[in-house]
């Protein structure tokens, strides 16, 4: 894909608003007692700021960048398996839920589907017998205990 | 050697006897069997992690930070065994730049310049041998200088106030803007989202909520691990399945064995890249991929005949040798000034604050264990590698040889294992994914990440003494500019950012030394 100067722009201008809003939610700030005369409002405020101008500088001034577009699909599905995977994890115990989480991962990396899952039950149910037996630091059992 | 306190020759001399008992001592703790065992495991476990393609320091220690924190090890422990990790990740992280051209870490971009052309010219064990030579060199010459240099400096720091430590702060900021690769506009976004992000939770000052955004579970503010984790683990495997990074394996058993007169003849290039990785390494924002991109381009100018670029053993001992100096030298201002001047020393911070220890001048005297400890269990880790990593580098290569689908959901398993052990959150867990694919699209984006991460870990201290000073000023700001050294420090950080944007070509160069900065 050709260089073009959208992907600094739009950068810019996400880091622009972010400084924005991290100074407007500084001044938003409501303070009872503080210990010092300063307070905790005007280094957040500062902070936004210079986030503010990084971002201006950006739009003001973006270099041409090429972006090297991947797999979005496998990006995109790893992702979302990594965002559902602590939503099942404690329902349904650590081994089954890393399991599935490794599958994706394994067939995202181009595995075979039987090697993938044989993979990726050995691999969840050794790193539980690492983390939680071996070295006592517990993880979520599930309803099978594991 | 400056030393506050004593002038004179002979008092200066006292100063390094000192240094040397203290030396002693922490030998004596870094000697134990247990600290023992923890600096071989992880050594081990670095090489092995560093190893793994596309893996580099980093993402060694941070994976493994949770379960050091988790297991309650004392802190010194837990310090020698990181720091064990970081340098065996160094050792490891040559063997995917040799023999696969896949460096995990921008300080070894270099390495692959001079060290796959050997590997595929049939000498991939002999590139191993002269980078491990060069290392070991390079990370103990480096650990001498700083036995005798970190506490005179940590006395001058002492007498540091809140305004200096601001402008100290500040020009540590500038420094990495200006020569830590990538544009100045980007890192100093990442530098201002680090510390934004540092600042989530409760004031500790005034006990007010800030950018909670009225959730409970960020009260107490982004965990450390689930940052890092997040960082380079969930993000660095996203973008191996992106699957833009390909390789082959070069041959590595067999060929020629390396012989004594090719090391001697790398000799005089090791002693160079060690006194350049040295002083690239202290300064802070500089560290180990400018020290081996200087490194390698002095050996070049001074010795090349033609050769460099198609496998000339001292174009790979030079970085490989500034590499490892610089390593190690990234450890004098985190020990004496308590700022980290790459982002593995940021770790390594971030690790003492989990354990409640502020790092800083004070170090040397209220927890010698700690600080004297470390420095000795480096003197160990060395030798350690060295006699681990000459016989075994064969056992480690074959690491490259795993399939990408049964090595990287072991690592994406181990990460979020290790957040939930630290945390026993899932929301953390939920946390660790979004920061993950943040990460993900910065880098994508040329947005550096180190930066943010040295600006999160820096925070607390920062904005403390800046309302330290103020408050002392009653608001005046006045005071942040009236200390010699506070105005020394300014006028560096002025200088640094407005260089570049005054000559342009100066940028270019710098920009030209530190490509690749990104993990």
């Amino acid at each position: 894909m050709a260089a073009n100067a959208t992907y600094d722009r739009a950068l810019g201008l996400i880091f622009l608003v972010l400084g924005i809003g991290a100074m407007w939610h500084a001044q938003s700030l409501q303070v009872a007692f503080a210990a010092d005369p300063i307070g905790p409002k005007p280094f957040p405020t500062i902070v936004g700021g210079v986030l503010a101008l990084a971002g201006a500088a950006l739009l003001i001034r973006p270099e041409r960048m090429a972006w090297h577009p991947g797999s979005w699909s496998k990006v995109a599905a790893v992702a979302v398996a990594s965002i559902v995977y602590p939503e099942v994890l404690i329902p349904i115990g650590f081994v089954p839920a890393t399991s599935l989480l490794c599958l994706v991962l394994a067939r995202a990396l181009g595995g075979g589907w039987v090697q993938s899952i044989i993979a990726s039950a050995i691999t969840a149910a050794a790193i539980f017998a690492l983390i939680d037996v071996l070295l006592g630091l517990p993880l979520p059992r599930g309803p099978l205990g594991v | 050697m400056f030393c506050s306190g004593c002038r004179c020759r002979a008092a200066l001399w006292g100063c390094d006897v000192e240094a040397l008992t203290s030396l002693a001592y922490g030998f004596s703790v870094a000697a134990t069997p247990f600290n023992l065992m923890l600096a071989l495991v992880g050594a081990a476990l670095g090489t092995a992690i560093g190893a793994l393609p596309g893996i580099g320091p980093i993402n060694a220690i941070v994976l493994l930070l949770p379960f050091c924190f988790s297991l309650n090890l004392p802190p010194e422990s837990a310090l020698i065994m990181l720091a064990g990790l970081y340098y065996g990740s160094g050792y490891g992280g040559r063997i995917s730049s040799i023999l696969l051209n896949i460096p995990g870490d921008p300080g070894l971009a270099m390495t692959t310049i001079d060290g796959y052309p050997l590997a595929q010219q049939g000498r991939g064990a002999a590139a191993l041998a002269i980078s491990g030579i060069g290392s070991f060199i390079g990370g103990t010459l480096t650990v001498v200088l700083l036995t005798f240099l970190a506490v005179p400096l940590a006395r001058l720091a002492v007498s540091f106030g809140p305004s200096e430590y601001v402008a100290l702060m500040v020009m540590s900021f500038a420094l990495l803007s200006t020569m830590g690769g990538g544009r100045m506009a980007k890192t100093w976004a990442a530098i201002a989202v680090g510390l934004l992000l540092a600042m989530v939770g409760i004031d500790g000052g005034s006990g007010v909520e800030r950018f909670t955004f009225g959730s409970l579970e960020l009260l107490g503010g982004i965990d450390f691990t689930t940052l890092t984790i997040g960082l380079f683990a969930v993000s660095e495997i996203l973008v191996v399945v992106e699957g833009l990074r390909t390789g082959k394996v070069a041959e590595f058993s067999g060929g020629e064995r390396l012989r004594t007169p090719e090391v001697i003849r790398c000799l005089p290039a090791m002693l160079r890249s060690t006194g350049i990785g040295f002083f690239a390494g202290i300064l802070p924002g500089t560290g180990a991929a400018v020290a081996s991109a200087l490194a390698y381009t002095a050996e070049k100018r001074i010795s090349d005949r033609g050769t460099f670029g198609k496998g000339d053993m001292r174009g790979l001992a030079a970085p490989e040798t500034a590499d490892n100096a610089a390593q190690t030298a990234s450890m004098v201002p985190m020990l004496a000034l308590g700022i980290p001047g790459s982002g593995t020393t940021a770790v390594l911070l971030g690790a003492l604050l989990l354990y409640s220890i502020t790092p800083g001048p004070l170090l040397f005297t209220q927890r010698p264990e700690i600080a004297w400890g470390l420095i000795a269990s480096m003197y160990i880790g060395n030798v350690m590698l060295l006699v681990l990593n000459l016989p075994l580098v064969g056992l480690f290569a074959r690491l490259l040889l795993v399939p990408y689908w049964i090595l990287f959901p072991a690592i994406l398993a181990l990460s979020y294992a290790g957040v939930y052990a630290a945390t026993n959150s899932a929301f953390e867990l939920v946390l660790t994914t979004i920061i993950g694919v943040i990460a993900y699209g910065m880098r994508k984006l040329e947005v550096p990440l180190i930066p943010l991460l040295i600006a999160f870990v820096l925070e607390r201290l920062l904005e403390d003494n800046l309302r330290r000073a103020l408050s002392l000023s009653d608001g005046s700001p006045v005071i942040l500019f009236t200390s010699p050294f506070a105005i020394v420090f300014w006028l560096l950080a002025a200088l640094v950012v407005l260089l570049p944007l005054i000559a342009p070509r100066f940028r270019a160069r710098v920009r030209d030394l530190s490509e690749g900065e990104e993990s």
